[in-house]
């Protein structure tokens, strides 16, 4: 895996499971997922609806709720295991060196208090600032996630700000106690274009200013493109393919990550059709064996039938697909057997 | 706010016409007259014409009407606006005003018990969902829903007054206590348990549903994701948000404290408006009846005003 031991490794998720007990069956939303946070730098997370990127981002605020359940793996942040640590010291972390922003800003804020007063409340929960002060420091978040009159808008209702401005009061929250990580899940999804461009413009800038990370959850690889350093690419609750964001783009191993990049129009690039990818992602109930996503695989083969190993195609680039480093199908003689594959892929999960 | 009052007020006003044309002929529709019980052989035909000319009943419906609605709003001037019983004579104004603090301590109290115990048990029920709690509560308050309120008044009776002799059988004072505080209380008891039960049921329902529905708001997530400890989330984000339909409902409330618990008061012979509506009705007492069908109305309107006006208190998103 990725070295994960480096000093300057803000968050390290390690073979995190969660799962959600529902009445139809076990579904296993996150099934063995590892990746790290550098400090200071920001990670996409992307995938189709569904592949379990929400629920990624829940387990690290420890804020599943029933019937979910984190039932295995490691989340360490700053020493300690947040899996672990009891109630009372996650609630000191959430919200003060973790913050979180949400996909929609039109209902992620109490409709009954003021912008003024959510802001300033994650403050002086945190900062154990009185209320006055914390008043003038949710005045200061608010015009420096560029809100107008400030002052004004710390008193106004958040049925009174568009949705943009909603985001931006979310945003001013989430650094208002100056997390070192910042989990932003969807933040722009539910914005129009121009808005979208703005709060993302928005974060970068505030990236510097606080030296923060950022754990960037989207399904829009032209947000990753633009906001990311490492990638990370989740499908059914597995991550298929790590890298940076570089590496990602220009040379993607799994099938489904470039499906994804062949699905994206690009500027310069006369195409009629934009590819798709077929199929649906499959059923959380029902998951086949192997390869999640053979399936929809355009170079599916009968290897397939086996989970492929997470390993490494070229340095710091990871993949779960049995191509070759350079895409191309094992061939025949180096093609391990259905059982060679089996015993490659339990010593790797044995590891 | 003001002008939207004013509005709303202006508006009722074809409302109340109608109510009481409705009524007004309700009462007069309904079979038996006030003057049948006079009907025996010992009283001459000649006493029962002058008995129907005395009360007006030899009028016209219209014209009866015109005088009894004409006069009616003078209540507050004059205490034989609303005419006399025909029972006992005596202006209906006074008997009626005579029962609205009896009436208000009832029904007053046990909505103050209700709100009381109900909105903390739906809490408890909304934050604990399919817990062991949860489910008992609610299958109390499933029969207490169900429960008749004349027979569970009669239950608390026979088992607190007749068995156990804790509490007076009936009526709002001892002999010769009128007007205290605590015999009041003492003779309160088994009424406003009896109504309480079965308000708390249903109370205590809608707050677990509209706190339920709070509870999975994105807004709540937000706010546990602040690091807010649990009580802070329930208590500060989700109960004001839960509260804003209850508090609607207590405005659709209002009405029902003064048209009085007629079950219940009538079980314990309270001597509240509800008691006194239900005797004028066997009693034909068309003044009476009248006069308290019209204060409901009136009191529904106002509630439903009241309602509104709470919606915009509590929510800041509504404004008039």
């Amino acid at each position: 895996m990725v070295r994960q031991d480096d000093e300057r490794t803000l968050l390290q998720i390690r073979d995190l499971h969660t799962h959600f007990a529902t009445a139809d069956g076990l579904v296993k939303a996150v099934d063995g997922v590892s990746f790290s946070i550098r400090n200071g730098a920001t990670l996409g997370v992307v995938g189709e609806s569904g592949c379990g990127k929400s629920v990624t981002a829940l387990s690290v605020m420890r804020l599943i709720e029933r019937p979910g359940r984190i039932v295995g793996g490691t989340i360490t942040f700053g020493g300690k295991n947040l899996i672990d640590i009891p109630d009372d010291e996650m609630r000191e972390i959430r919200g003060n060196q973790i913050s979180m922003i949400f996909q929609e800003p039109m209902t992620s804020l109490n409709p009954v208090y003021t912008c003024g007063n959510q802001i300033a409340e994650a403050v002086s929960i945190h900062g154990g600032m009185s209320g006055g002060e914390a008043r003038k420091r949710a005045i200061e978040m608010l015009s420096q996630v560029g809100i107008p009159d400030p002052a004004r808008r710390a008193e106004e209702y958040p049925h009174q700000l568009s949705g943009g401005m909603r985001q931006r009061v979310m945003i001013a929250m989430a650094l208002s106690t100056n997390p070192e990580l910042l989990i932003a899940d969807e933040p722009t999804t539910a914005l129009d274009v121009t808005i979208q461009a703005q709060i993302l413009e928005l974060m970068k800038a505030l990236r510097e200013r606080n030296r923060m990370s950022i754990m960037l959850i989207t399904h829009d690889l032209g947000v990753i493109a633009e906001m990311a350093d490492d990638v990370v690419v989740m499908y059914a609750g597995k991550v298929v393919e790590q890298s940076d964001v570089n590496t990602v783009y220009e040379h993607p191993h799994h099938p489904y990550t470039r499906g994804l990049l062949a699905s994206i129009p690009r500027l310069g690039e006369k195409r009629n059709r934009l590819e798709v990818i077929k199929g649906v992602v499959p059923n959380p109930l029902n998951l086949p064996a192997g390869c999640l996503f053979q399936r929809r695989c355009p170079s599916a083969m009968p290897i397939c039938n086996v989970a492929p190993p997470f390993q490494e195609v070229a340095p710091g680039h990871l993949s779960r697909c049995w191509l070759t480093p350079a895409g191309d199908p094992p061939s025949v003689g180096e093609a391990p057997s259905e059982q060679v594959a089996l015993d490659a892929a339990a010593a790797l999960s044995a590891e | 706010m003001a002008t939207y009052i004013v509005r709303r007020l202006i508006q009722a006003i074809p409302i109340v016409i109608g109510i009481s044309v409705i009524s007004f002929l309700i009462v007069h529709l309904t079979p038996g007259s006030p003057i049948d019980k006079f009907r025996t052989p010992r009283v001459s035909p000649e006493t029962i014409n002058n008995l129907i000319r005395l009360y007006g009943l030899d009028e016209s419906i219209p014209v009866q009407f015109g005088k009894w609605f004409s006069k009616f709003w003078t209540f507050p001037f004059d205490n034989t606006a609303w005419g006399y019983s025909f029972t006992d004579g005596l202006p209906v104004r006074d008997k009626i005003f005579a029962r609205i603090p009896s009436t208000l301590w009832l029904t007053g109290v046990s909505l103050l018990v209700t709100v009381i115990v109900a909105i903390p048990i739906g809490v408890l029920q909304a934050v604990r969902q399919y817990s062991w709690s949860d489910k008992i509560i609610t299958t109390f308050s499933t029969i207490g829903y169900a429960m008749p309120t004349f027979w569970l008044g009669l239950m608390l009776k026979q088992t607190f007054s007749v068995q156990l002799n804790l509490f007076p059988l009936f009526g709002q004072n001892s002999f010769g206590k009128t007007g205290d505080l605590l015999d009041l209380l003492w003779h309160l008891t088994l009424p406003v348990t009896t109504l309480a039960v079965i308000q708390v049921a249903g109370w205590s329902r809608y707050m677990r549903a509209s706190m339920l529905e709070v509870l999975r708001q994105d807004y709540i997530r937000t706010a546990r994701s602040k690091g807010l400890a649990d009580s802070r989330v329930i208590f500060k984000h989700a109960l004001r948000n839960a509260m804003i339909p209850i508090v609607t409902l207590l405005g659709l409330t209002v009405p029902a404290l003064l048209s009085g618990a007629a079950i219940t008061e009538t079980v314990f012979s309270w001597p509240g408006l509800g008691f006194l509506g239900v005797q004028a009705v066997t009693e034909r007492d068309y003044p009476v009846v009248l006069a308290t069908v019209m204060i409901g109305g009136v009191m529904v309107i106002l509630g439903n005003l009241l309602a509104d006006v709470a919606y915009a208190v509590v929510d800041p998103r509504i404004t008039y």
